[in-house]
């Protein structure tokens, strides 16, 4: 039983990497395009299908795959600010959320119609790491370390670079981000792209992992939106932190009684974070 | 330099500037003056492309600027130093002054123009790695105005540079003013403080209700009665 939950615990951390690239790419479309993406989920699912597309149907090698999965999407993301975003940029609030909500169901659908209801997946053969009685995926472990060096890089790409710099400018203030010289157009599609091309890149960490179906991005949604309001919506560093919270717990409640329970437990820490603390662990009051 | 013709802003229906004309040479230092609500800031905003006017053209240095996007004024020269020494809380001051010389030109050359502002602004040297939403409002506005000129403007515009500053913040404030203009710069100036505007300006401009209701150099200013009771506390 003890290595069991050392072994959930590890689970947790190592998951925790992967979603706190979701909740990295969630935060940064509500930081600086003021918009909830409601479908980033079912983004993972569509970047799955593409690699598992790029895979079987066109037999490129699985690493190149990947690396198109990641660019399909981050095209993806360019398209929803050009065709959902850019022309709701002035309506209510709510309708550019229910264009994004109305995206998931175009997404699953799309799916379901392409490359129908059943389960798919490329089937690889990882090696399983062993110290003593404890035992770790590969493919998790590759996940993690893959997830904590792109967020190194995202880090160092907000804090070191001009369009970083913008980046940061255009979630504080808009319009003086526009006063002193920068076009926020780029901006936003930079930040879309980026968005878009990590749940790609969730989506190719996942193929080991997972196999695909229309519904597969529901979960990933749900999990990411969590992970950003408990940690303060559009706060990066409350996200990160948070996403090990959620994996941690979710996965330790998993082993020691069942799934279902575990997403229960995150709905829970969810809903009592919007009651006690809405703007979240590391959010400010405003 | 700078040329406003004919100029309307609104905000929906309601007209914030009316039919004002302004006019700029290079290295002068102008002034607009009036009360709240005049539409003084509505006007450094809308040279700035922040808002696009609904009549009326803008030129500067021959070329029209009046339809352009906010950062392509900026690259063409043009700098505003926005009301209440807005900065970006969340950024440190280096930070601040970086993303002061985003557009290309600047950028080039910002190491150098770096030096050349902490040379100006001591107080701001010591704070590099600060927050600028945790500095004083004299030292935010400092770094207001240490921003603009990061991008390397040939005009630069400030909104009540001096608005909520401790008298001896204000006069730092008015001494900057003045070595600008000795440093060559061309500056447009929007004061409640007329007394003190007046005594930099070359040339002086009065809004009332978005309408210009007075023009001169300085010395028209103080020699006319209105203004004198009105403005001059006289
Ligand atoms: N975003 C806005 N929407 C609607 N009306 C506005 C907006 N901004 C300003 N106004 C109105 O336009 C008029 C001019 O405002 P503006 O801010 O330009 O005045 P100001 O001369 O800068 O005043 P102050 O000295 O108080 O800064 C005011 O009546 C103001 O209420
Ligand atoms: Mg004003």
């Amino acid at each position: 039983m003890v290595e069991q939950i050392i072994m959930a615990l590890l689970n947790g951390i190592l998951l925790g990497g992967v979603l706190a690239l979701l909740a990295f790419g969630l935060n940064l479309i509500f930081g600086v395009v003021k918009i909830i993406h409601m479908a980033y989920g079912q983004f993972v699912m569509l970047g799955f299908y593409f690699i598992y597309f790029f895979y079987t149907a066109w037999h490129i090698p699985l690493l190149l795959s990947m690396a198109m999965g990641i660019v399909a999407m981050g095209l993806i993301g360019i398209l929803v600010q050009l065709v959902i975003i850019n022309p709701l940029l002035k309506a209510p609030r709510l309708n550019q959320l229910l264009a994004l909500a109305s995206l998931i169901i175009v997404v699953e659908n799309l799916a379901q119609v392409i490359w129908g209801a059943d389960y798919r997946g490329i089937p690889l053969t990882m090696p399983i790491i062993q110290f003593g009685e404890i035992f770790i995926r590969s493919s998790f472990l590759i996940a993690f370390i893959g997830a904590i060096l792109t967020l190194g890089l995202l880090y160092l790409f907000l804090n070191r670079t001009y369009l970083g710099l913008g980046i940061r400018a255009v979630a504080q203030d808009l319009e003086m981000a526009k006063g002193v010289g920068i076009n926020p157009n780029v901006i936003y599609y930079l930040t879309q792209a980026t968005g878009g091309a990590l749940t790609g890149l969730v989506a190719a960490f996942f193929i080991p992992i997972y196999t695909v179906h229309p519904h597969f991005g529901a979960s990933f949604t749900l999990m990411a939106f969590v992970i950003v309001v408990f940690g303060g919506m559009g706060n990066l560093l409350g996200g990160f932190a948070s996403a090990f919270i959620i994996g941690i717990a979710t996965s330790v409640t998993a082993v020691l009684s069942s799934k279902e329970i575990a997403d229960i437990l995150a709905l829970v820490l969810f809903i009592g974070m919007m009651m006690i603390r809405p703007q979240g662990l590391f959010g400010t009051e405003s | 330099m700078l040329n406003v013709q004919d100029l309307d802003v609104f905000y929906g229906e309601f007209q914030a500037i009316d039919n004002v004309a302004l006019k700029i040479e290079k290295g002068q230092t102008v002034i607009v003056v009036g009360p709240n609500g005049a539409g003084k800031s509505t006007l450094l905003r809308t040279i700035a492309g922040l808002l696009p006017p609904r009549r009326g053209t803008i030129s500067f240095e021959g070329q029209r600027i009046d339809r352009m996007e906010a950062y392509h004024v900026v690259e063409n020269g043009i700098s505003l130093v926005p009301e209440g020494g807005r900065v970006f809380p969340h950024l440190s001051v280096l930070d601040n002054l970086k993303v002061g010389s985003y557009n290309k030109a600047a950028r080039a050359k910002a190491q150098q123009w770096m030096k050349r502002i902490f040379e100006l602004f001591p107080v701001l040297s010591n704070r590099k790695t600060q927050r600028a939403g945790s500095l004083s409002g004299g030292e935010r506005q400092m770094l207001a105005i240490a921003r603009s000129l990061m991008s390397q403007p040939r005009l630069i515009m400030l909104d009540e540079p001096s608005l909520g500053l401790a008298p001896l913040v204000v006069d730092m404030v008015f001494e900057f003013v003045l070595t600008m203009k000795q440093e060559g710069y061309t500056v447009l100036l929007v004061e409640q403080n007329a007394n003190k505007a007046l005594k930099v300006a070359d040339y002086a401009y009065l809004i009332e209700s978005g309408k210009l209701v007075f023009e001169g150099r300085s010395e028209d200013f103080d020699k006319n009665p209105y203004i004198k009771t009105a403005y001059l506390g006289i």
